[in-house]
């Protein structure tokens, strides 16, 4: 039995629920939104773990439980609690709850996708390209700095660069232009990271397990998720397949971040050389599967149920 | 250069830096979280040829990563003082950025850094005790029965990987590197604490230990900031051997 947390109308918790049941396999919702109707309790004994898991009345063991599917939302923004004051027992009883659920799944011997401390990378872009340029993939040049003058001379050494946050956070990647020099003083305020930008071809790469499946992006929008905010288009996706070294390589990736599940952005430029900028640990792949046929929700339910494709 | 980095109030890292210091560790330089916030400059470069630092902070010292041997890195976060005037999703989007930016640099120097920064906390990762508790089984120490439930209040010291507050009868091991520190630890403890050093990913480790009347040691929990100050000589020999040794 899979165990599948988060919000259930949202589509990729949709698509691996419906592959689920194409596949003949039971699954329990953990409907976040349910909080009130759920409870959940797990002890640690020598090795073992066991426990119960409430909804609505029905007990789940969690013994019974061979796989989670897992995406979260912040437990303070539901909509169940926003009419709730800070810090009300309501309030802090769904986060225990959620808590309890977080702790279980982060220890279980049981498939995960994916645990918590492995998303953790991606809290620092940066970071995450050192971690990714062991794996043979390029990264942009970058300056991280509070400093205009080093930003200045960056762009002028390099004439197109683009900037977006270091950390997961308002993380939209905007050009940077001539208009954006009367405004660089702000940066002293806090480091701000600008890169390079390279030009070529977008490839979203979705990898679950040893599966990969590439999605080349069309779009002239600098940040091509918001194509059309940006360019007034949204972009073309198209399925393609990855040579097998490459391929390889983005799943000894993968693996090496502890995810099972990743969404990993490259960009080949017009030379061939390919550049990582960033593994996601918790992708949105429906956009990508519902635009190319990509198997991918298929792919996940299968590794949680550990059947082959 | 060594650096030490810490709170401005921890005394565990304002010893090290004293003593180390005394011992010819030069030049060595401790560095707070407050004077890192007021820093004048931070330039942090990455690309193909690999990553470079440099920051400059308001009372001179000017520090280049290259030029660093090593860091005792005790950061538990950035501090966002002078962010004090700014709305509170501001300042807390900019705590966010200087984090991922803070374990960046930290990340990409060569020498040793103990604790390497992680997702969960700049100087190592702050696990809560049911975690804990699973690596340490791993690693051969004993554990003892742990329950948790939705329907318990939290629990502050099991947030913080800890089963309980200190007793009498709590013994602490500290690990620095491949150096066990405690007193009157059996051959098993010691084998165990390396181990879960090492599963843990983190290199300067206080691991707790409930000691009872049969002399047998329950595992209670462990932290990536240890109390450096209770190993003494010892402690400062094992970061003057791993720090002279690189």
């Amino acid at each position: 039995m899979i165990l599948i947390c988060g919000i259930p109308s949202e589509t990729p918790i949709t698509l691996v629920t419906k592959a689920l049941t194409n596949l003949g396999v039971n699954y329990v919702m953990f409907n976040q939104r349910n909080f009130k109707n759920m409870s959940m309790r797990f002890e640690l004994n020598h090795g073992q773990i066991t426990g119960l898991l409430s909804i609505n009345g029905h007990h789940y063991p969690l013994e019974r439980f061979q796989g989670v599917y897992t995406r979260l939302m912040d437990v303070q923004q539901l909509p169940e609690l926003a009419t709730e004051p800070p810090n009300t027992l309501v309030r802090q009883n769904a986060q225990i709850l959620h808590e309890t659920l977080m702790h279980w799944y982060e220890i279980a011997p049981i498939r995960v996708v994916n645990r918590t401390e492995p998303m953790g990378s991606n809290f620092s872009k940066p970071y995450q390209s050192q971690l990714i340029s062991k794996h043979g993939f390029l990264p942009p040049e970058t300056i991280i700095t509070n400093n205009p003058e080093a930003v200045q001379c960056f762009w002028n050494k390099h004439k197109q660069i683009i900037y977006k946050s270091i950390s997961g956070i308002r993380s939209i990647v905007q050009t940077f232009t001539e208009d954006d020099l009367s405004r660089l003083d702000l940066i002293r305020w806090c480091p701000t990271q600008f890169q390079l930008f390279v030009p070529g071809t977008n490839i979203r790469v979705h990898v679950v397990n040893t599966a990969v499946f590439a999605t080349s992006i069309d779009s002239k929008a600098t940040d091509y998720r918001y194509a059309v905010n940006q360019v007034g288009n949204s972009a073309q996706l198209t399925e393609v397949k990855l040579p097998d070294e490459l391929a390889k390589r983005c799943v000894d990736l993968t693996q090496s971040l502890g995810l099972i599940f990743a969404g990993i952005d490259l960009k080949i430029t017009p030379n061939g050389d390919v550049y990582c900028f960033e593994v996601n640990p918790s992708p949105a792949y429906s956009y990508y599967e519902s635009h190319t046929g990509q198997p991918i929700a298929e792919a996940v339910a299968s590794y949680l149920a550990n059947k082959s494709t | 250069m060594w650096l030490i980095l810490s709170a401005s109030h921890d005394f565990h890292a304002q010893w090290a830096f004293t003593q180390l210091q005394q011992r010819g560790l030069e030049p060595i330089e401790w560095i707070t979280d407050q004077q890192f916030a007021y820093a004048n400059c931070w330039e942090h470069y990455v690309d193909q040829q690999g990553c470079s630092v440099t920051f400059k902070l308001t009372d001179g010292r000017t520090i280049h990563g290259q030029q660093i041997r090593g860091v005792l890195n005790r950061l538990l976060t950035f501090s966002t003082d002078h962010f004090v005037l700014a709305k509170q999703s501001e300042r807390l989007y900019a705590a966010q950025e200087m984090n991922a930016f803070f374990a960046s640099w930290l990340h990409s120097l060569p020498c040793p850094v103990l604790n390497s920064p992680s997702a969960t906390g700049l100087s190592g990762r702050w696990r809560h005790i049911s975690e804990w508790i699973w690596l340490a089984y791993q690693a051969g120490l004993q554990t003892d029965l742990y329950q948790e439930s939705d329907l318990t209040p939290r629990n502050l010291y099991h947030m913080q990987g800890q089963l309980s507050p200190p007793t009498p009868s709590t013994q602490t091991v500290i690990i620095i590197g491949q150096h066990v520190l405690g007193h009157s630890m059996p051959p098993m403890v010691i084998t165990g604490c390396r181990e879960l050093a090492q599963l843990a990913q983190t290199s300067c480790l206080e691991i707790n230990f409930s000691v009872d009347e049969k002399e047998r040691w329950f595992f209670s929990g462990a932290s990536p900031l240890p109390a450096l100050i209770e190993t003494g000589e010892a402690g400062l020999d094992a970061l003057a051997t791993i720090f002279f040794g690189w």
